[in-house]
């Protein structure tokens, strides 16, 4: 009985670690999904500004000594206008080049801003020091019998909780989320309806790196280690929980964020600690294999 | 004037290729002739790893992320066989490949049927799960700790030890690569894979069996990937996960990238001057900024796709050649027939 209310118990923190993770992927995946639904284009560096977003906090918080909450509202803005800037240097100048061109060009960028980081910050892994750390995430906020939740756990599944309460507002109640809608749905035809589609276009990347950079800063602060190459796997596991949901749906890379991070930790406690980031990519080619659709996509049949 | 002679006939400057580079070992070099081996031996190496990838995103317009993964299971299918069983370079090497077709036909069978970009994702999954796999089954390839003391090959009962001995054999395998690489270009395998890149729908309607073509084009290219993996064993000795990261599939895009995607002699040429220019920054570059210079790589990816996405030697097909010189000798001479 003892026993038996341990593994629940442990079940139960694994589960709330899970969810707290998938809501990072769920951040993440929301800027693969965005880009994909307007562009049709895997933006490879889109993990490389979630890498951008944590090493820009973390440069603030201990080099320029700014506040925490400070630097992690200047960082969502300066990664916003990084990826509006991505969008401008990169990709716009390949809008009616073949999809193969825009694709390498967005792994070339990804590589490219990845050693650049590893330039300028080095391979170390970088960690807040204890003192420039805000105190109150590591002390427990809720504990009910085992199972607890710390402050930094709590902070960050209300941030994306309602950052994405805010963005749907944004994509179904606004002028420019309209737009978005048109876009993705025909770029000629809007452009016809007096739409400036480079400039939604700008928007969407403007947003997804947001949250992007926003994700990186929060979980430079949770795992407190901050390297180069977090871009990389964290950007192709969002990238898998964007495809679980339906590649282009909002919702879906929401879902899919939460499933995939719950799956993550729960293979991680229960089948193998070695093999968690393959269970990412396995959940990945297997939806893609057997319902490229996604849990809540829509099913898109090739325009001829 | 050599130029224009290599407009006239390309065999001209590739004969003169394989001349230098047959003497390679005999020139005057002084004491840097091992170093220079080495390094050439390399480039050879990414020529034929080159040479192979080119065939998918080069011949098929499908881009390829996890060609790496056939180089490692090459690499590790010819150490194993050859520390546990002792077999021969000839025997390894058709097995590797295979191996790699193997594995090859079996990704590419059901993920073949998808869209371009969801092919690429779904290659780069497959690469990091082999990395992931050699690095945690122990007890096949010793994980993290790598696989050393692979014997050397050996040639009629001779073990190759000197450097140019390796160097002639990765250029003999490098002579095989480019004629089946060659031929496929000019038959209808090839106009096949050229149709789809073209225009997948125009092709399938033009009774192209889309499937059966890329699942081939992916074999072949993985097969090839392998049987560098299967010389680069035997050639280093030891192998270690960590070889067949992502990266370095990275860094066979951007050579085919930047020589010419689709044109044998650009891939080469793109390896040619991207691998020993990688060893110039070894030498120049301080121990923490050599990790860096996949920013030139990534770098040069995007220049080209943005300024000159056809590369150096752009892709031009061997029968549009000819109409193309046979017109210009009759606008000249003027007459007709």
């Amino acid at each position: 009985m003892e026993n038996l209310l341990d593994q629940s118990s442990l079940f139960l923190q694994q589960l709330v670690n899970g969810i707290t993770l998938g809501g990072v992927y769920a951040l993440i995946a929301v800027g693969y999904t965005m880009v994909y639904g307007v562009i049709q284009l895997i933006n490879f560096a889109h993990g490389e500004i979630y890498m951008l977003g944590a090493f820009l906090a973390y440069t603030m918080v201990t080099v320029l000594g700014i506040p925490f909450f400070a630097a992690f509202i200047l960082t969502i803005l300066v990664c916003a206008c990084f990826g509006v800037i991505l969008d401008f240097v990169a990709y716009r100048p390949l809008r009616k080049a073949p999809r193969l061109a825009a694709l390498i060009t967005a792994i070339g960028m990804s590589i490219f801003l990845q050693n650049l980081a590893l330039m300028i910050w080095g391979s170390q892994i970088k960690s807040y020091p204890r003192d420039m750390f805000p105190a109150i995430f590591l002390k427990p906020a809720l504990s009910i019998g085992e199972v607890s939740m710390t402050w930094i756990q709590v902070f960050m599944l209300s941030i994306t909780v309602l950052f994405m309460v805010i963005l749907h507002l944004i994509i179904h109640k606004t002028k420019i989320g309209t737009a978005m809608r048109a876009v993705s749905q025909d770029k000629t035809t809007s452009a016809l309806m007096g739409i400036g589609v480079n400039r939604v276009i700008a928007f969407t990347f403007a947003i997804g790196s947001a949250m992007g950079g926003m994700a990186g800063a929060l979980v430079g602060l949770y795992y407190n280690a901050i390297f180069p190459t977090m871009g990389y796997i964290a950007g192709i596991k969002a990238f898998a929980a964007a495809v679980l949901g339906g590649i282009g749906s909002v919702p879906g890379a929401m879902l899919g964020g939460g499933v995939l991070g719950i799956a993550e930790v729960m293979g991680a406690g229960y089948i193998s600690s070695e093999y968690r980031d393959g269970i990412s990519y396995a959940v990945m080619i297997a939806v893609i294999l057997f319902k490229p659709s996604g849990l809540i996509g829509r099913q898109i049949g090739e325009k001829v | 004037m050599r130029w224009q002679l290599y407009k006239k006939d390309p065999r001209f400057v590739f004969l003169s290729l394989i001349f230098l580079a047959v003497l390679l070992p005999w020139l005057p070099l002084g004491a840097s002739t091992n170093y220079i081996l080495r390094i050439m031996t390399t480039a050879v190496l990414y020529m034929i790893l080159a040479l192979g990838l080119n065939i998918v995103p080069g011949f098929t317009g499908l881009l390829d992320l996890g060609y790496v993964g056939f180089y490692g299971i090459g690499a590790y299918t010819s150490g194993l066989l050859s520390i546990h069983y002792d077999l021969s370079l000839w025997v390894i090497l058709p097995l590797a490949a295979l191996n790699g077709a193997l594995w090859g036909t079996l990704l590419g069978a059901p993920t073949l049927r998808l869209t371009g970009d969801y092919f690429a994702i779904v290659t780069f999954g497959f690469s990091e799960l082999v990395v992931l796999v050699l690095r945690n089954e122990l007890w096949l390839t010793r994980g993290p700790m790598g696989l050393p003391g692979i014997p050397p090959p050996s040639i009629f009962g001779h073990p190759l030890t000197r450097d140019w001995e390796f160097f002639y054999l990765v250029l003999l395998l490098l002579m095989i690569v480019l004629l089946v690489v060659t031929r496929l270009q000019d038959s209808r395998l090839g106009r096949a894979w050229f149709a789809i890149r073209e225009d997948e729908i125009a092709a399938q309607c033009c009774g192209v069996n889309l499937i059966r073509y890329k699942v081939t084009a992916f074999a072949i290219s993985a097969s090839i990937g392998a049987m560098g993996g299967a010389f680069y064993a035997k050639w280093f000795q030891f192998i270690h996960p960590d070889m067949f990261k992502f990266w370095e599939s990275i860094l066979i895009l951007c050579l085919i990238v930047f020589g010419g995607m689709g044109s044998i002699a650009g891939t080469m040429l793109g390896a040619l001057i991207l691998i020993p220019l990688s060893e110039v920054l070894r030498a120049v570059l301080p121990q923490g900024l050599f990790s860096a210079r996949y920013l030139i790589y990534g770098l040069v990816l995007v220049l080209m796709m943005r300024w000159r996405p056809e590369g150096l030697v752009p892709f031009e097909r061997a029968q549009a050649k000819k109409a193309k010189l046979l017109q210009e000798r009759l606008t000249v001479s003027g007459d007709g027939e």
